[in-house]
C-alpha cells in the first residue's frame, strides 16, 4: 500500500460513515487512490464498530461529535479500540471538554455522554466506550467570550497493567506541578485490568503539568483541540450571531476555516485580543459569525 | 306660577360624582369600599369552591397563554426591503385599475401601462412593490410565496369566484400574509338596502375564510374610469401602517421577486447556436435572509440554478434621507418600474426602449419627473454592455481612496499570473517562502537566477538599444551575483530566527481591517509597527542584503518597477553611467506610479505615507495607471523573449536598465528618499509575498505564528482565507495552464500536496513548549485561576466594598452585633478632613461634584437592583425567552453595523433590503426568448441540501372541495418550497403496528400519508396539489393539501400480497399443500409462516417437499377439505417511481404560459385515445343466482342419545300414518224410501233457508227504513226543542236585565220584589 492509499484507519472511517448514513454511495478503487462519496442522510441509531487501532477512538469520535446532533434518531454507539494515544485527543479529553461545549449549543439532556466501559492502549487497543447523544433540530448560537477562572482542576491517571502504583505517582507528580497555582486540585485514578496491553511511564504525570499550562496560556474559552468543533457547530446554527473566544488557532483549525468557506461560504469575522485587554494567558482570538440556518432536515416530525 | 315652573333637582344616580357621595355615604356608615368590605366581612370573600378557583385559574391562564406565539428573533433588517402588495382577483375586477390608482395615490405619476413589479415609495419608512396576480394558477402559486400583503379583489356584484378560494387555499398552505380584501362593483347595486346585505353577507364569508374581523374594504364607483381619490387615499393609508407577522419559510429564504433582465449571453454564441443555454442577469430587492454567493436558487417555473454571481447596487428607489419632517416632498416619491415604462423607458429582454412621445411630450415629463428622470438616466448609462460598464464604473472602498477603475481591477486579475509562475519543464512553484534553513538557501539561489532572469528580460524590451553597455557591464555583474549568494549563504545562517519571523509577517500582512480586494496595492505597505523596530535595529549591511535578496525575489511587473525605483534609494553601489532622457520619463513614471498605488491604500497607510501620497501629484493618477497595464503587457512579452537571449547579454542589459533607473531616480526621489528609507525596505520584505503564498507550510507558520504572538498582531483572516481575488487567480491560473486549448496539467501545488500526506489530528502540538519552571513565563498564566489577580469589576473585595457602600450600617440579628457602615463613618471623617483641606486648599468644586457623582452613582445603583429585584418578579419562561430573543436581535444588527457593505457581505452575505444584480448561467433560451414580463420572475433561495432529490413524505388530505379522490401512482403537481413540479405520489396509511400500508385511492375525509421522489424540503413546510396547471376548470382546482412530514433515502410502504395454495393431501390436522410457491427454497424462506383457509382455519406453514415443486407440509388447528382455499399474508414492499418533472411554465411562448401539461395520468390517457381497459370477468357484476342449500339431516349418536336427558333426546315419535284399511268406518247405504225422505228434507231445508234469508233482508230494510225516520223525528224533535230553549233563555235573559235595571233604580226596591 503506498503512501497515497487509503489507510487502514481511513477505511474504517469510511465504514463507520457508512453505518451512521443511510444512502451513502462510497466507491473505492482497486489500488485505494480514489475514493468516490455520495453523501447520504445521517441516519444514527444503536450502533456497534470497531475502530482501527492505528488511530485512536478519539479520530472517530471527534468527527461523530460532529454528526451527532444531526441524526434521525438519537445515536447511540459503542466504538471499540485504543482509547488513549500520544497522536490523537483521547476519549477523556474529548468526555471533558467536548461534551460541555457541545451542551452550550443546546445539545443537552440526560443521554448525552461518552463512558468509557474499558480502555485500551497501543498496539492492540481492546478499549471500548460507549457514545450516547440526543438529536436536535436546530442549534442554539452561543455568545462564549468569558472563559471565566479555573476553580478547579480535576483529572483522570490511568494505568493499565501495571501495578496501581504508577497512577498515584503520576498524580503526585501533576499536583506538585500544578500545586503552584491553585489547592483544589483532584486527580482521580484510573486503574484498570485492561484487556490489551500497552505500555505506559509515569513520564505522563510530569509532562502534563507544562501540557495544561500550555492550554491555560493558549486557550481561550474552547480548547484547541475542540476549536474546529465550535466553529462547525457556530456555522451550523441558526442565521445568528456567534461569538466565541479562542486561543491561538492550531493549524487544523485554519484548514476547517478553509473548508467551512468553500462549503458553506461563511467567513468568521477574526478579532485578536491582546492579553493586556482580557488579563489572562496568552494571545487569544474572537470569533465571530452568522449561521446558515442550518436545520436537521434528517429528524421526523409526528 | 314662576315657582311652579322652576325643575326639581334631580339626585345623581350614576357617574363619577354619585360613585363619590355613595362612598362618602358610606364611609360615613363606616362600611366603606370593597377593601372594606373585605375586611369587615371576610366570610363574603373567602373561597366558595376550590375546584371552580382551579378551573377558573386554569382559564385564566389558558387565556393569556394562547395569546403567546413561539418568540423568534426578529431578524428583519434595519432597511428592509419594499413591501410586495400582490394584487389579486378574478379577471375583469379592477386589478390593474386598483394598481394604477395606487401608484398615483403615492407618487402623482399616471402609469400606462403595468408590465411586472413596480416599486413605489410609500412613506418615509416603506416602500411597496406592487404586482399584479393573474388568474394562472401557476401564478398564483408563486406569489403567494412572495407576497406579504394580499389585496384580494372581490367583484361585489358578482360574488366569490373560485380564484378567490383557491388563493386563499395557496395562501394557508405556504404561510398566510396579511390578507386585505376590497370590494369594487359596488356601483352596480340600485337598491341601497341590497347593497348593505350584499356587503354583509360577503364581509362575513370572508372573515370565515381569513379571520374575524379581517379588514374589507369597500370601493365605491369609479369616477372618469378611476376609483375615487379619497377611498384609494384611505386604502394607501391602510397599507402603509400595516404590520407584518414574520412568515417561517420568508424569513428563512433569501428571496428575489426580479423587476428586471437582462441577457449576458456573447452574440456570437448565440449566432453559432441561437439555442444554446443563455447567461443572464436579474435585478431585485433582495428579501428574506442572507443571500450568499454561489449558493443554489430555484426560479419557479423554470429550474435550479447556482448563482454565478451576486453584487448590490445602489438603491434605485432609495428611501428619503431621515428628516424631521411628516410627509415626502415630491423628489422623494419614487417609482422604480424598469419593465412597466416609468419615463417613458422600457427595459426588454435585451434592449431598452425610450418612448419619445414627441419632443414636447418628453420635456414636459422632464420637469415634471426630475428625480426619476435622472435615475432613469443613470441606468441607461449602466445598461452599457457589461464590459463598457464595468470599464466606466469606478467604486471607491475607502473615504478617502481614489476610486478604483476597471483598469484596476484587470491589473489584479492579470497581476498574480506573473506573481505565480509554474515552470513548465519542473512543474515546480518558483516563489515560495520557506522557513527551514537548507530549502532557503537552495531557493534562494535558484530563485534568484530565475528572477534575474526575468527581470533581465522584462528589462529588454525596453531597453534594447542600450546594447551597447553590455560588455562593461558583465563583468561586474557577475562579481555582483557572487557576492550575493555568498550572503545569502551567511545571511541565512546568522539571522535564522529573524527571516522566520519576517517570513511570517510576509505572509500575516499588518492590519486585521485591510482590504482584501485591495491587497495588490497594499501589499507593498503590509508591514507592522514592531517589525519596523526591528527593522531599524539590524545593521546597514544586513538590510542591503535583505533588500537585495528581495528585489530578485521579486516578481510581478508592478513590484518589479518598484524594485526598480528601489534601487535608487539603496546606497550607491553601482556607477551612473548613462543617462538617457527617455528612460528618464518612464522611469519617473514608474516611480510616481508605485505612489499613485500607496495612495489607494488607505488602510495600511502610515502617516508618513500617507503625507508621501499627499505630496504626489493626483492628477497623474490615472495616466499611471494604464501605463500599468501597458507594462504588464510588456513584462509579458519580454519574458518570452528573454528566454532566448543568452543569460549572459540578459544580465549586461538589465544591468544598464538598472543603472539607468539609478540615475534618474536620484533626482527624483531625493526629497522624499529620507523619509521612505525605512518604509520601502519593509515593502520589500513584503512584495515577496506572492497571493498564493500563504497556502504554504501552513502548519508551520502557524506554530511561528503562536510563538511569535506578542509580538504583532497577524493578520489572521489573511493567513486563513487568503485574499478575496485569490479564487480568480486560480481561474486565471488554470486558464494558462491549458496546453493547446485542449489539456490542462493539473498539478497540485506543493503545499497542498504536503498538506494531504500530513497526519490529519486536531490535536495542536507545540515543538518548544515554553520553560514553566521560569517565573515571568509562570506569571502569564498566574491570573487564570481564581488565585489570581480578577478584573475590577469583578473583584470580591472590591464587590464587597461596593455592597457595603450600598447597604451602610446593619445588625446581625443573631448576634446582635452592630455593624457602622464604613463609608458614613469614613464619609464623616474625610468630610472633615475634606473641609479642613478645602479651607486650605480652597478647591470645593470638584469635591462637590466628586461627591454628587457618587450620590448618583449609588442611587442608580440601588434604581438597578430594585429594578432587577421587581422586574424578576413576575418574569416568566415565555418573558425571559422573549429578552433573549431580543438580546441576540440586538446583537445581530450591531455585530456588522460598522462595517462597510463590502466586508460585510463577506462575512453574512448579502443582506435582505439591499438591491442586488444576480447572474445565472445556463438558463434554457426559451426563458428568455419567451419573456413575459406579466408573469413574475422569483429567485427563491435554496437551504443546504435543499437542491438534493429523495424521498419525501408528507400528510396529505385531500381537499374536500375537490370533487374526484386521487388515485395512487397517477402524476400530482405539488407545490412546495419554492418549486412547482410533477411527481407521483403514493397514498399510505399507517397502521397500528406502524406498518406503512398502501392506499389505493385518498379516504375521502382523512388525512393520509404520501411518499413521493422530489426535492428535498424541510420537515413542516406546507404543500399544495393540483392535477393540472393548465386551462381553466368551473371546478375547484386544489386537490390536495398537506405537510412534509420526513425526509429519507429509502421507504417503507408495502402492500399486502395474498399467495394461495390448495391442498392435495389431507391428513388430520396436517395437509400438503401445494401451488403457493415454486420453488423449495421460496418455501424455505416462508418456514413458520401463519398459512389460513377461507373458511377461517389457521395453521402453519412446516416443512417443504421434494414433490411437487414449491409444494409444503402444513399443520392446521382442524382438518381441511379438499375444496378448502389456503392463503398466507405477505407484505410486499412498493418501489415509488422517482419522477420529478419541474413545473417549466416559464419556458412556454408568451400566451401559452398557461398551458403547461406534463406527465398525464393512465386515466387521461385512455380517455384521449379511447382505450377501453380490459376488466376481469370475475370482477364484473352479475345477478346472484342461489342454489337451495340441501342440509343432512343432523344425526346423533345412539350412545350421546342415551346420555341426554329427556327433554333434549330427539323424540321419536312418528307421523300418524294411513289409517289402515280395516279400521275404515264402512260406507251407509240408503234405501230409496230414505233417499226420498233426505231429499225431501234438504229441498224443505233449501226453501226454509231461502225464506229465512229473505226476511232477514226485509227486515234489515224495515229497520234502516225505521232508523231513517227515527233520524227524521229526532232532527224535528232537537229543534223544536232547541227553539223552545231560545224562547225561554230570551224570556230569562230579558228577565234579568230587567231586574238588573230595577236594581240600579233601586235595590231596596228590587230586593223586596224578589
Amino acid at each position: 500500500m503506498n503512501c497515497y492509499s487509503v489507510h487502514n484507519f481511513e477505511a474504517s472511517f469510511i465504514r463507520l460513515i457508512d453505518k451512521v448514513t443511510n444512502g451513502s454511495r462510497i466507491e473505492i478503487n482497486q489500488t485505494g487512490t480514489t475514493l468516490y462519496y455520495q453523501p447520504g442522510l445521517l441516519h444514527g441509531g444503536s450502533l456497534e464498530h470497531d475502530c482501527s487501532p492505528s488511530r485512536s477512538i478519539g479520530y472517530y469520535l471527534e468527527s461523530l461529535l460532529c454528526l451527532a446532533p444531526f441524526m434521525k434518531h438519537p445515536l447511540k454507539i459503542v466504538l471499540r479500540g485504543v482509547t488513549n494515544d500520544q497522536v490523537d485527543p483521547s476519549v477523556d479529553v474529548l468526555k471533558a471538554t467536548a461534551l460541555p461545549l457541545l451542551k452550550k449549543f443546546g445539545i443537552d439532556g440526560e443521554s448525552l455522554e461518552i463512558k468509557i466501559n474499558r480502555r485500551g492502549m497501543p498496539p492492540k487497543g481492546g478499549g471500548e466506550i460507549l457514545f450516547a447523544c440526543p438529536v436536535r433540530k436546530v442549534l442554539q448560537p452561543i455568545q462564549f467570550t468569558d472563559p471565566g477562572k479555573i476553580k478547579r482542576i480535576r483529572g483522570t491517571a490511568y494505568s493499565v497493567r501495571v501495578s496501581p502504583q504508577m497512577a498515584n505517582r503520576m498524580v503526585e507528580s501533576a499536583r506538585s506541578i500544578l500545586n503552584k497555582f491553585l489547592p483544589d486540585i483532584y486527580i482521580y485514578t484510573d486503574h484498570m485490568k485492561g484487556v490489551s496491553s500497552g505500555k505506559l511511564a509515569n513520564i505522563a504525570g510530569e509532562s502534563c503539568g507544562p501540557r495544561s499550562h500550555q492550554q491555560i496560556l493558549q486557550g481561550g474559552c474552547v480548547d484547541s483541540t475542540n476549536q474546529s468543533l465550535a466553529l462547525l457547530l457556530m456555522t451550523l446554527g441558526q442565521r445568528d450571531v456567534s461569538k466565541v473566544l479562542l486561543g491561538p488557532l492550531s493549524p487544523y483549525t485554519i484548514e476547517f476555516l478553509r473548508h467551512l468557506r468553500s462549503f458553506f461560504q461563511t467567513m468568521f469575522k477574526i478579532e485578536t485580543k491582546t492579553p493586556e485587554e482580557e488579563h489572562m494567558g496568552g494571545e487569544k482570538v474572537l470569533m465571530t459569525c452568522v449561521g446558515i440556518g442550518f436545520s436537521n432536515l434528517s429528524k421526523t416530525i409526528r | 306660577m314662576e315657582e311652579k315652573e322652576k325643575k326639581k333637582h334631580r339626585a345623581k344616580h350614576s357617574g363619577p360624582k354619585a360613585e363619590k357621595k355613595r362612598k362618602r355615604y358610606l364611609n360615613d356608615l363606616g362600611i366603606g369600599d370593597e377593601e372594606n368590605a373585605r375586611k369587615r366581612n371576610p366570610k363574603a370573600f373567602t373561597v366558595q369552591s376550590a375546584v371552580r378557583m382551579a378551573r377558573t385559574f386554569h382559564r385564566t391562564q389558558d387565556l393569556k397563554t394562547k395569546k403567546h406565539h413561539i418568540p423568534v428573533v426578529d431578524r428583519t433588517p434595519l432597511e428592509p426591503p419594499p413591501v410586495v402588495v400582490v394584487v389579486v382577483g378574478p379577471p375583469k375586477v379592477g386589478k390593474s385599475t386598483l394598481i394604477k390608482c395606487l401608484i398615483k395615490n403615492f407618487t402623482r405619476q399616471k402609469l400606462v401601462e403595468i408590465r411586472g413589479p413596480v416599486t413605489i415609495v410609500s412613506g418615509k419608512k416603506r416602500r411597496l412593490t406592487i404586482i399584479e396576480c393573474g388568474c394562472d394558477i401557476n401564478t398564483m402559486i408563486d406569489l403567494a410565496k412572495v407576497a406579504d400583503l394580499v389585496l384580494m379583489l372581490i367583484d361585489a356584484s358578482f360574488g366569490f369566484e373560485m380564484e378567490t378560494f383557491e388563493f386563499l387555499n395557496i395562501c394557508q398552505v405556504h404561510g398566510f400574509p396579511k390578507i386585505m380584501g376590497v370590494l369594487t362593483h359596488l356601483d352596480t347595486f340600485k337598491n341601497n338596502k341590497q347593497l348593505k346585505k350584499t356587503k354583509k353577507k360577503l364581509k362575513h364569508r370572508f372573515w370565515t375564510e381569513v379571520y374575524p374581523g379581517a379588514k374589507l374594504f369597500y370601493l365605491s364607483g369609479m369616477v372618469h374610469g378611476e376609483y375615487q381619490k379619497q377611498e384609494v387615499h384611505n386604502l394607501g393609508r391602510f397599507i402603509s401602517v400595516m404590520k407584518f407577522r414574520p412568515l417561517t419559510w420568508q424569513t428563512s429564504h433569501p428571496y428575489v421577486l426580479a423587476d428586471r433582465m437582462e441577457e449576458l449571453t456573447n452574440p456570437e454564441d448565440v449566432r453559432i447556436n441561437p439555442k444554446c443555454d443563455r447567461k443572464i442577469s436579474l435585478y431585485g430587492y433582495l428579501r428574506g435572509a442572507h443571500l450568499k454567493n454561489k449558493s443554489q436558487i430555484h426560479m419557479p417555473g423554470v429550474g435550479d440554478f447556482t448563482v454565478s454571481g451576486v453584487s448590490f447596487l445602489p438603491d434605485p428607489c432609495a428611501l428619503p434621507e431621515q428628516q424631521k419632517k411628516r410627509s415626502l416632498n415630491e423628489k422623494e416619491k419614487l417609482v422604480y418600474a424598469p419593465l412597466s415604462g416609468v419615463g417613458g423607458i422600457v427595459y426588454d429582454k435585451d434592449a431598452v426602449y425610450i418612448d419619445l412621445g414627441g419632443s414636447h411630450a418628453h420635456e414636459k415629463e422632464e420637469e415634471e419627473v426630475r428625480p426619476n428622470h435622472e435615475l432613469v438616466q443613470s441606468l441607461i448609462s449602466t445598461h452599457s454592455a457589461i464590459d463598457v460598464k464595468m470599464a466606466s464604473s469606478k467604486v471607491s472602498l475607502f473615504m478617502d481612496s481614489r476610486p478604483l477603475g476597471s483598469e484596476d481591477v484587470g491589473q489584479e486579475f492579470v497581476m498574480p499570473r506573473e506573481e505565480r509562475r509554474i515552470d513548465l519543464m519542473t512543474g515546480r512553484v518558483r516563489r515560495k517562502a520557506l522557513f527551514e534553513e537548507e530549502e532557503k538557501e537552495n531557493d534562494d539561489a535558484g530563485s534568484d537566477e530565475e528572477d534575474d532572469d526575468e527581470e533581465e528580460a522584462a528589462a529588454m524590451s525596453e531597453d534594447g538599444s542600450d546594447g551597447d553597455d553590455e560588455d562593461d557591464d558583465a563583468e561586474e555583474e557577475s562579481d555582483r551575483e557572487l557576492l550575493r549568494e555568498e550572503m545569502a549563504v551567511r545571511r541565512a545562517k546568522r539571522l535564522k530566527t529573524e527571516v522566520a519571523k519576517e517570513e511570517a509577517v510576509n505572509e500575516l500582512p499588518a492590519f486585521a481591517d485591510s482590504d482584501d480586494d485591495l491587497e495588490m496595492s497594499s501589499e507593498g505597505e503590509g508591514k507592522t509597527a514592531p517589525e519596523e523596530n526591528e527593522m531599524e535595529q539590524d545593521d546597514d549591511e544586513e538590510e542591503e542584503n535583505e533588500d537585495d535578496q528581495r528585489t530578485h525575489e521579486d516578481e510581478s511587473s508592478g513590484s518589479e518597477l518598484e524594485a526598480a525605483s528601489k534601487r535608487v534609494a539603496e546606497p550607491k553601489q553601482y556607477e551612473i553611467n548613462s543617462e538617457d532622457t527617455e528612460m528618464r520619463s518612464q522611469i519617473s513614471e514608474h516611480s510616481l506610479k508605485r505612489k499613485a498605488v500607496l495612495t489607494t491604500d488607505s488602510g495600511n497607510c502610515t502617516a508618513e505615507e500617507a503625507s508621501e501620497s499627499e505630496a504626489e501629484n493626483s492628477s497623474l493618477d490615472e495616466s499611471d495607471d494604464e501605463e500599468g497595464s501597458h507594462d504588464e503587457s510588456e513584462a509579458a512579452e519580454s519574458n518570452r523573449k528573454g528566454c532566448q537571449h543568452t543569460p549572459k547579454k540578459a544580465d549586461s542589459i538589465r544591468q544598464t536598465k538598472l543603472q539607468a533607473l539609478e540615475a534618474v531616480d536620484d533626482d527624483v526621489e531625493n526629497l522624499l528618499r529620507e523619509e521612505d528609507e525605512y518604509e520601502e525596505k519593509i515593502d520589500f520584505s513584503a512584495d515577496t509575498t506572492g497571493a498564493l503564498k500563504w497556502k504554504e507550510d501552513l502548519k508551520q507558520k502557524a506554530a511561528q505564528a503562536f510563538l511569535r504572538q506578542q509580538h504583532s498582531t497577524p493578520n489572521l483572516r489573511k493567513l486563513i482565507y487568503g485574499t478575496a481575488v485569490e479564487d480568480e487567480d486560480r481561474e486565471n491560473e488554470d486558464a494558462s495552464d491549458e496546453l493547446g486549448g485542449l489539456f490542462r496539467v493539473s498539478r497540485p501545488d506543493k503545499a497542498s500536496k504536503q498538506n494531504a500526506n500530513a497526519l490529519d489530528c486536531s490535536k495542536f502540538l507545540i515543538e518548544k513548549p515554553q520553560d514553566w519552571d521560569l517565573e515571568e513565563v509562570m506569571s502569564s498564566i498566574r491570573d487564570c485561576f481564581v488565585t489570581g489577580k480578577w478584573e475590577d469589576d469583578k473583584d470580591a473585595a472590591k464587590l464587597l466594598e461596593e455592597d457595603e457602600e450600598l447597604y451602610g450600617d446593619f445588625e446581625d440579628l443573631e448576634t446582635g452585633v452592630v455593624h457602622k457602615g464604613k463609608h458614613a463613618a469614613e464619609g464623616d471623617e474625610s468630610g472633615s478632613e475634606e473641609e479642613e483641606e478645602d479651607g486650605k486648599m480652597s478647591k470645593p468644586e470638584p469635591e462637590e461634584e466628586e461627591k454628587k457623582k457618587e450620590r448618583m452613582d449609588k442611587k442608580r445603583k440601588l434604581k438597578e437592583m430594585f429594578d432587577a429585584e421587581y422586574d424578576e418578579g413576575d418574569a416568566t419562561y415565555f418573558d425571559d425567552l422573549k429578552e433573549e430573543m431580543h438580546k441576540q436581535a440586538q446583537l445581530n444588527r450591531a455585530e456588522f453595523e460598522d462595517q462597510d457593505d463590502e466586508t460585510r457581505v463577506q462575512y453574512e452575505g448579502f443582506r435582505p433590503g439591499m438591491y442586488v444584480r444576480i447572474e445565472i448561467e445556463n438558463v434554457p433560451c426559451e426563458f428568455v426568448l419567451n419573456f413575459d414580463p406579466h408573469y413574475p420572475i422569483i429567485l427563491g433561495g435554496l437551504g443546504n441540501s435543499e437542491g438534493n432529490v429523495g424521498y419525501v413524505q408528507l400528510r396529505l388530505k385531500k381537499h374536500r372541495w375537490y370533487k374526484k379522490i386521487l388515485k395512487t401512482r397517477d402524476p400530482l403537481i405539488l407545490s412546495l418550497g419554492w418549486r412547482r413540479f410533477q411527481t407521483i405520489p403514493m397514498f399510505y396509511i399507517e397502521d397500528h403496528n406502524g406498518r406503512h400500508r398502501l392506499l389505493k385511492y385518498t379516504p375521502q375525509h382523512m388525512h393520509c400519508g404520501a411518499t413521493f421522489w422530489g426535492p428535498i424540503t424541510p420537515q413542516g413546510t406546507g404543500f399544495l396539489a393540483v392535477q393540472s396547471v393548465s386551462g381553466t376548470t368551473p371546478d375547484f382546482r386544489i386537490a390536495a393539501t398537506g405537510v412534509v412530514l420526513d425526509l429519507d433515502k429509502s421507504i417503507t410502504i408495502v402492500k399486502k400480497l395474498k399467495l394461495t395454495g390448495f391442498p392435495f393431501k389431507i391428513f388430520k390436522n396436517t395437509s400438503f399443500i401445494k401451488g403457493m410457491f415454486n420453488s423449495q427454497l421460496e418455501v424455505a424462506k416462508f418456514e413458520g409462516a401463519a398459512i389460513r383457509t377461507v373458511s377461517g382455519i389457521r395453521g402453519q406453514i412446516k416443512k417443504a417437499l421434494r414433490t411437487p415443486v414449491g409444494a409444503f407440509r402444513a399443520t392446521f388447528e382442524d382438518k381441511l377439505l379438499m375444496s378448502d382455499i389456503v392463503f398466507v399474508r405477505t407484505w410486499y414492499p412498493v418501489s415509488i417511481p422517482t419522477f420529478y418533472n419541474p413545473v417549466t411554465s416559464l419556458l412556454k411562448p408568451a400566451g401559452e404560459k398557461d398551458s403547461w401539461s406534463g406527465m398525464k395520468t393512465t386515466g387521461q390517457l385512455r380517455h384521449e385515445r379511447g382505450i377501453k381497459l380490459k376488466q376481469n370477468k370475475d370482477s364484473l357484476y352479475k345477478p346472484i343466482v342461489r342454489e337451495k342449500r340441501h342440509f343432512n339431516k343432523l344425526h346423533i349418536p345412539k350412545a350421546l342419545q342415551k346420555a341426554l336427558p329427556f327433554k333434549n333426546k330427539p323424540k321419536n315419535l312418528e307421523k300418524k300414518g294411513k289409517t289402515p284399511k280395516d279400521q275404515w268406518r264402512p260406507a251407509v247405504i240408503r234405501e230409496p224410501h230414505e233417499k226420498k225422505i233426505s231429499a225431501l228434507l234438504s229441498a224443505l231445508s233449501t226453501v226454509n233457508n231461502y225464506k229465512i234469508k229473505k226476511a232477514k233482508i226485509k227486515h234489515r230494510e224495515q229497520l234502516k227504513e225505521y232508523l231513517k225516520v227515527k233520524q227524521k223525528e229526532d232532527e224535528q224533535k232537537f229543534k223544536r226543542q232547541k227553539e223552545a230553549k231560545k224562547k225561554i233563555y230570551r224570556i230569562l235573559g230579558q228577565r234579568e236585565k230587567k231586574r238588573q235595571k230595577s236594581s240600579l233604580k233601586g235595590s231596596s226596591k228590587g230586593e223586596k220584589s224578589t
